[in-house]
């Protein structure tokens, strides 16, 4: 690496160290769709001094996206015009060592297309609708790409993964009891490879994560195995209305709220689906849900964005697990828990 | 359809028109500031106060966003306010401060007192600590925050209501005894504390006599006269070598300094014999073997070429050449004219001599040399920082703030216990089941010198202050609060007493011929009886107002308590609870389903299970 960029980069590679800055360096990443939180995550990612970026997104300025969307000219005449073309600029100032290429396709268009995927060592959906999804899940699957899910409702959000296979090694400190390989930890974690590193006195391991489709991940019937009583008391709201709003249209008109009885029976039957009682579901949590869904939040963008451009690195650096598999933001109650389902 | 529909919706109608009206103060320009002001600005805010003192620089591009490369050497406040316009869609007003914030010149108490939420996204303590005390001064809500690697945390903080700044201790910075440093360093650090804070500093920074020359610190370590002697001479010679900078020609000051520092020295440093018994002996430097090649290595040019590796770890020849090259440069610097040098992480040649010298003192004692990037990290104490971090704590925190806006500031005057519930101490603290850990704000500390103390503003009328005694301001005192005369004292700053029943030769002093009574200073009134609690008051002169005390119930003095009811804490709730090492702040957590190598990874983590 060059001296200049040693020093541009100096605070992060101070913490991840020089072979992750590098993994970076030659990562080619897809980000489909440039709302709140795909504009965090991009800022995120082109500052942390990826490969090359490809945006994908064919919508136009819409006069609500001047809610939470900071690369966004300061202009209200541009609405209804392709939004990409208007924004990439800015975002290329951010860093000028990454490629960024955008592409105003339409989804539907490449969703399908195996050569276009083909390009990419790992794909960030925001913003999805439950048939995109799958679709594009199932595509990602058979292709061996890693795939990120992310999307917001006002005060909450989401992040849903399914990276096929990850292997992390790091160094720990040792236990009790010392670590065997072939161990499974839980359902999707298995340590599969341990070795002493005597200077240090510490254990390395390496941790086989695998992950579930993310059609399984809408069927799961695992939260009753993975939470106790206590927690299943407390869990939050947040986690069954976030799946009920995939199975509801996205209102046409923005100011429209979602009808509450709707959300609720959905929400119910989610509940009953993932076996988690289905009196977690608060009037709170309804209100709010059904006034705030589909919208976007510049802090709440900010966390969820910062967290999946985190978990990116993460992945990409192999040292540590990354988000094992559904990531949920609760910014009511200050949680962000997260389910293997 | 408007652009703020999303907004109206999220925070409802009348929150979101309070943060429109709000006037805030953000304090910082950097890491967190980048974020949290685009957060801030994008949620609505009315208008925004920024201040920061910091000019930027490359290594800040990572992460502040908001700073572009022609920015550098610009000054932090005032490009931020400049760059969120392009997307100040919702015209927030926006005004830069280019100061210190702890300057009480340019920003005097009454200046604080605008601003109905203050944002603090600070990088050091002592500026964290006094807009805390400012803030509990004026009883101003304050959202505190910081990050470190991929850790970060928030704490709100209604003063007096909550945990203030200055409740939980903080971690002050590692020190190593002085003869671990001067006689048997052990690890790199050692060696680089001894080329920056020894070495260097004796050679070429402002002199003095304290720190690693310390001869009453170095007594209180060891008995041994004869390693007591030694590190006297030591210094006394390393003085003298200082003194000949200026009438030695290049050659002949880094010969000699190499000769006594790396050789001479450590042959004495052998004759202590007590010292080698447990430990093996050091090496001293054959500095004969090595001049033929360092001289080739002086005289070739393309010998540059070394400084510019600073991920690879030099060889004993290469860094003498450094030093070699850095001498030079200090040298040439302190003949030029420069009186001292200070260590600065940013000055390439203090840095490389402390590189190199503190490489070859490792490689004498049989200790691992590092890296020119690796050195950089420690003498220069580098916190390591990420765009994620950043982000995710300020939109916790742009959260956080814009939650006291749900009720109305008028009718919540400053009795912030309606607040209390609905906020969270946020921690990132990322698990296989979570990624961040909330906590209920805990009540102030009773010992914090800052939250267990009564505080006010003194407004003096400036005429008062010209022809006003200091026994018109004693009775003032008594006549207000209800102080017993014998009991009263009152000190000025940090500990200057000006009064008290045995010391009462200032009383017919006019205030103003009083040495530092004056506009931003502090008075600190103690009730030597017990009676009251303590009393710290912010003088401020004003020009056409009458002098006001302020109205202030003294509470009594609490005495230290005898160990709480531990039964208290059980009552909360069936929480879990945690407690971290670092303070007693108690964490809600209901991830207690912790996996196994989770909990043997996090031993800063103590556990504690409450029965239930």
């Amino acid at each position: 690496m060059f001296v200049e960029e040693i020093a541009l980069y100096d605070r992060q590679i101070r913490l991840w160290g020089m072979a992750t800055q590098l993994r970076l360096r030659s990562a080619k990443i897809l980000l489909i769709n440039l709302g709140a939180i795909g504009g965090e995550i991009i800022k995120n990612l082109v500052l942390g001094g990826l490969n090359s970026i490809t945006i994908l997104d064919d919508s136009k300025v819409k006069e609500e996206d001047f809610g939470a969307q900071f690369f966004l000219p300061n202009d209200e005449s541009i609405v209804n015009q392709l939004k990409l073309p208007l924004v990439i600029e800015k975002i290329k100032e951010l860093n000028n060592r990454v490629n960024l290429t955008i592409d105003t396709s339409s989804l539907t268009k490449v969703i399908s297309d195996s050569q276009y995927l083909k390009q990419f060592d790992l794909i960030i959906a925001t913003e999805l609708d439950k048939s995109q999804l799958f679709e594009l899940n199932s595509k990602t699957r058979e292709l061996n790409i890693p795939l990120y899910a992310t999307g917001g409702h006002g005060l909450n959000g989401y992040i849903i993964t399914d990276l096929i296979k990850h292997t992390a090694t790091s160094e720990k400190d040792v236990g009790n009891i010392p670590r065997k390989p072939d161990t499974k930890i839980n359902r999707v974690k298995t340590i599969t490879n341990v070795s002493y590193n005597e200077t240090d006195k510490k254990e390395i391991i390496t941790i086989l994560d695998e992950y579930n489709p993310i059609s399984e991940i809408f069927k799961s019937k695992q939260l009753p195995n993975q939470l106790n009583k206590r927690q299943m008391k407390r869990l939050s709201a947040a986690l069954p209305l976030i799946f009920a709003l995939f199975e509801i249209p996205k209102p046409i008109n923005v100011e429209d709220d979602i009808d509450i009885n709707l959300l609720k029976s959905t929400a119910i039957s989610v509940c009953e689906s993932f076996g988690i009682p289905s009196t977690i579901i608060t009037e709170e949590y309804l209100n709010i849900f059904s006034k705030q869904a589909f919208t976007e939040f510049s802090p709440v963008a900010a966390i969820i964005g910062g967290t999946l451009a985190q978990d990116v690195i993460q992945f990409l650096s192999q040292k540590e697990s990354p988000i094992n598999n559904v990531l949920i933001l609760d910014s009511i109650k200050s949680e962000m828990p997260i389910y293997s389902l | 359809m408007a652009k703020d529909t999303y907004l109206k919706k999220i925070l409802g109608g009348d929150q979101y028109e309070r943060v429109r009206n709000s006037k805030v103060l953000m304090v910082g320009a950097g890491g967190i500031g980048c974020e949290l002001l685009k957060d801030l600005v994008l949620t609505g805010y009315g208008q925004i106060h920024i201040v920061d003192l910091d000019t930027i620089t490359l290594s800040n591009l990572n992460r502040q966003f908001l700073f572009r490369r022609t920015d550098i050497d610009k000054s932090k406040s005032l490009t931020v306010a400049n760059a969120v316009q392009s997307f100040n869609y919702l015209n927030t007003k926006l005004i830069p401060h280019h100061g210190n914030i702890m300057d009480s010149k340019q920003f005097p108490i009454h200046w604080w007192n605008q601003f109905d939420y203050i944002f603090n996204a600070l990088d050091n303590l002592e500026a964290r600590r006094h807009v805390n005390k400012m803030c509990l001064f004026l009883k101003k809500p304050l959202m505190e925050s910081g990050t470190t690697g991929f850790e970060g945390q928030i704490q709100p903080i209604f003063p007096y209501y909550s945990e203030c700044f200055d409740c939980q201790a903080k971690e002050t910075p590692k020190t190593y005894p002085v003869c671990t440093i001067r006689s048997t360093p052990s690890s790199p650090v050692h060696c680089i504390t001894w080329a920056k804070e020894f070495l260097f500093h004796q050679l070429f920074d402002e002199a003095d006599q304290v720190g690693v020359n310390d001869a009453e610190k170095i007594a209180g370590e060891t008995d041994d006269k004869e390693e007591q002697a030694n590190l006297a001479k030591e210094a006394n010679e390393l003085i003298e070598l200082r003194n000949s900078i200026n009438s030695k020609d290049s050659n002949g000051f880094i010969n000699e300094l190499i000769e006594k520092i790396f050789k001479v020295d450590i042959e004495r440093l052998l004759l202590i014999e007590t010292l080698w018994k447990a430990r093996t002996k050091p090496i001293p430097l054959p500095y004969d073997e090595y001049k033929s090649q360092l001289e080739e290595l002086v005289n070739n040019p393309l010998s540059e070429s070394i400084l510019k590796n600073e991920t690879k770890v030099w060889s004993v020849l290469e860094n003498l050449y450094v030093l070699y090259k850095s001498s030079v440069a200090l040298q040439t610097r302190i003949n030029g004219g420069e009186p001292f040098i200070t260590f600065d992480k940013d000055d390439e040649d203090t840095l490389d001599f402390v590189v190199s010298s503190a490489n070859l003192r490792s490689s004498i004692f049989h200790i691992e040399t590092k890296s020119k990037f690796d050195i950089k990290q420690i003498a220069g104490n580098i916190i390591p920082a990420i765009a994620t971090t950043n982000a995710i704590i300020s939109g916790f925190s742009c959260l956080g703030g814009t939650s006291y806006f749900k009720h109305d500031p008028k009718s919540i005057g400053q009795n912030y216990s309606s607040l209390m519930e609905d906020s969270r101490t946020v921690y990132i603290s990322i698990r296989p089941n979570k990624y961040i850990t909330s906590a209920l704000l805990s009540e102030p500390n009773p010992k914090c010198a800052s939250s267990s103390i009564s505080r006010g503003v003194l407004e003096i009328n400036e005429n008062d202050l010209k022809s006003k005694s200091l026994s018109w301001l004693v009775n003032s005192l008594i006549d207000m609060y209800g102080y017993e005369e014998e009991g009263l004292s009152i000190s000025l700053g940090q500990s200057k007493l000006i009064y008290d029943v045995d010391f009462n030769d200032n009383l017919d002093t006019i205030l103003s011929n009083i040495n530092g009574f004056k506009d931003g200073e502090l008075i600190l009134i103690q009730d030597d009886d017990d009676v009251f609690e303590n009393l710290e008051l912010y003088i401020t002169v004003k020009k056409d107002q009458p002098t006001e005390l302020p109205d202030i119930k003294l509470g009594k003095k609490i005495f230290e308590k005898e160990e709480e009811d531990e039964d208290d804490e059980e009552d909360k709730e069936d929480y879990s609870m945690e407690e971290i090492n670092a303070g007693d702040t108690i964490i809600i957590d209901d991830g207690d389903e912790i996996e196994l190598i989770d909990e043997e990874i996090e031993p800063a983590y103590k556990k504690r299970k409450v029965d239930n």
